[in-house]
């Protein structure tokens, strides 16, 4: 559903070359997980495939080019990152967030009953319905981060793609958050990023390694264990592969 | 009466154009008068006026562009500073003082020629006269245009650049199209009636306030009768109390005196880390 072909990403002033020659096929209703230590390309990539930066190259979603169906995608298609804490948000109310996200799908210039019921809708799946009228400003940043997940789903999008969604949230609220990223998968693409190795076994099921730009390997969960070299590649330390619960999870190993 | 209906236009726009202005730089602190655009458009009135003598539609489209110049000036020292909400503060006022000194230094030979001149240092109400009124309307169909077209793109930049355009808006535009309207209307309401500070930069916050919101759709027309009601109050009490006591005082002095003490507050608050 997603595929990338010889894609390059040129960050213009300075000329950084962020990604090169990445060719991959990301499956559909599932999770997928780019992986890869800091300034690997992640976010760039992510990016890329949300049509928000320039690129060579070309990424097909559906059989669509990105760049020449941009409109489309912006109603189809939703990223979440990070909201940034410069951002003043002049007093903004969650709710007020959350409609604004349905921008590219809401018709006419005043909500209507839909955008208000969607809103809803996912605030109650995410817990934070009792969050709606409070201020951002005044959130902890775990429940920024739902609010951030939240906004990206009124819109009702059929795929979904965040940028390090487990930041900020404890050990609960990842357990809370793996679940339920596989319980919308069902219906959804989603592909994530992040830096937790044990977050990401327990709720992808395919995985991309990147390492300073290039995609290191490209595979389902249980090859990527069986190739466990990968990762210790693209990090530089050692992996230990742990069984929990019946299901194989990579551990970091801490330099000693 | 003319001047009630001036006093409350300006009123209007000066409050929607602080609103305009405060969500597309994301920035709580800024109105047409902090950002330049007022002393801006001052400084081109008189020179308008030194050299062509006072010409009504001259003296608009002049002091418009002079508005946009003072606004692109404060723009890029305050992206060159650091580009943060402090940094446009400082860059207008630098800005601000250096038109102001000008408009100070040309309105003695302005006088000559048009001896109201210094009426507009101010801000009042005093000179209203009828032919005024079609170039008085032209802000007010400036910002009535475009409060259905930027309010809710206006909604999706306090997300943050790369949000907006994830949504499929385009933030360099916006914030491009944000400034063309505020700056000409605020601009021509300067050229118009004189320096009113203020009631931009507090009426958009009485709105949230009230309102409790962010949402431009509604922020905007609140703000607009909250500038309104404020600034007609103002001239009532200039023209009504202050008049037979001690003489009219002019409406944008006035202001000053509540909007200053409301600005240094909201100041502080920002260094203290509380968002307002």
């Amino acid at each position: 559903m997603i595929s990338i072909r010889s894609l390059r990403v040129v960050y213009k002033p300075q000329g950084i070359e962020a990604l090169r020659e990445i060719t991959l096929e990301l499956p559909v209703n599932n999770v997928t997980c780019i992986i890869g230590p800091n300034a690997s390309g992640k976010t760039t990539l992510l990016k890329a495939i949300a049509g928000m930066l320039s690129y060579e190259g070309a990424i097909y979603i559906d059989g669509r080019e990105v760049r020449s169906n941009i409109r489309y995608l912006r109603k189809i298609l939703s990223y979440a990152g990070n909201m940034g804490s410069s951002v003043d948000y002049l007093g903004a109310r969650v709710i007020d967030i959350l409609l604004t996200s349905r921008y590219p799908v809401a018709k006419g210039f005043s909500d209507t009953e839909e955008d208000v019921e969607e809103v809803h809708r996912v605030s109650k799946a995410l817990g934070i319905e009792h969050l709606l009228y409070r201020k951002i400003s005044e959130l902890s940043s775990g429940e920024l981060q739902k609010v951030v997940l939240a906004s990206a789903l009124v819109k009702n999008p059929r795929i979904l793609l965040l940028d390090e969604p487990d930041t900020h949230l404890d050990v609960a609220g990842k357990s809370w958050l793996s679940k339920y990223l596989e319980e919308l998968s069902r219906s959804l693409t989603i592909v994530i990023s992040t830096h937790d190795a044990v977050f990401a076994c327990h709720t992808c099921n395919y995985f991309v390694v990147l390492s300073s730009g290039r995609v290191l390997y490209s595979g389902w969960r249980e090859e990527l264990i069986q190739n466990k070299e990968y990762v210790e590649r693209a990090y530089g330390i050692s992996f230990i592969n742990v069984e929990v619960n019946g299901r194989p999870i990579l551990v970091p190993l801490y330099e000693s | 009466m003319l001047r009630a209906l001036y006093s409350s236009i300006a009123g209007a726009v000066l409050a929607i154009t602080g609103c305009i202005l405060q969500s597309s730089f994301r920035n709580p602190l800024v109105d047409h008068h902090i950002l330049g655009i007022g002393s801006g458009a001052l400084f081109f009135t008189y020179v308008t006026v030194l050299i062509y003598g006072y010409n009504p539609s001259m003296v608009t489209l002049i002091a418009a562009l002079g508005g946009l110049t003072s606004l692109a000036l404060t723009v890029l020292i305050a992206e060159k500073i650091s580009g943060s909400d402090i940094a446009y503060v400082l860059a207008g006022i630098s800005v601000t003082s250096l038109f102001s000194g000008l408009a100070t230094f040309t309105m003695y030979y302005v006088q000559v020629k048009y001896p109201y001149a210094s009426v507009l240092m101010t801000g009042s109400f005093i000179l209203s006269r009828e032919e005024q009124l079609p170039y008085t309307l032209i802000p007010l169909a400036l910002v009535s245009i475009g409060y259905p077209l930027l309010s809710k793109r206006l909604n999706t930049l306090m997300l943050g650049d790369e949000n907006a355009t994830q949504l499929g808006v385009n933030p360099r535009l916006t914030r491009l199209l944000s400034a063309v309207i505020a700056g000409l209307s605020s601009s021509i309401i300067v050229s118009l009636f004189g320096l009113i500070g203020f009631i931009g930069l507090i009426s958009p916050h009485i709105a949230r306030f009230l309102v409790k919101t962010s949402d431009n759709r509604l922020v905007i027309p609140v703000s607009a009768s909250i500038g309104m009601t404020l600034l007609y109050a103002t001239d009532l009490f200039s023209r009504t109390v202050m008049a037979p006591m001690w003489g009219e005082v002019p409406a944008g002095s006035i202001v000053s005196l509540f909007g200053a003490p409301f600005f240094i507050a909201l100041l502080i608050s920002r260094f203290m880390g509380r968002r307002t």
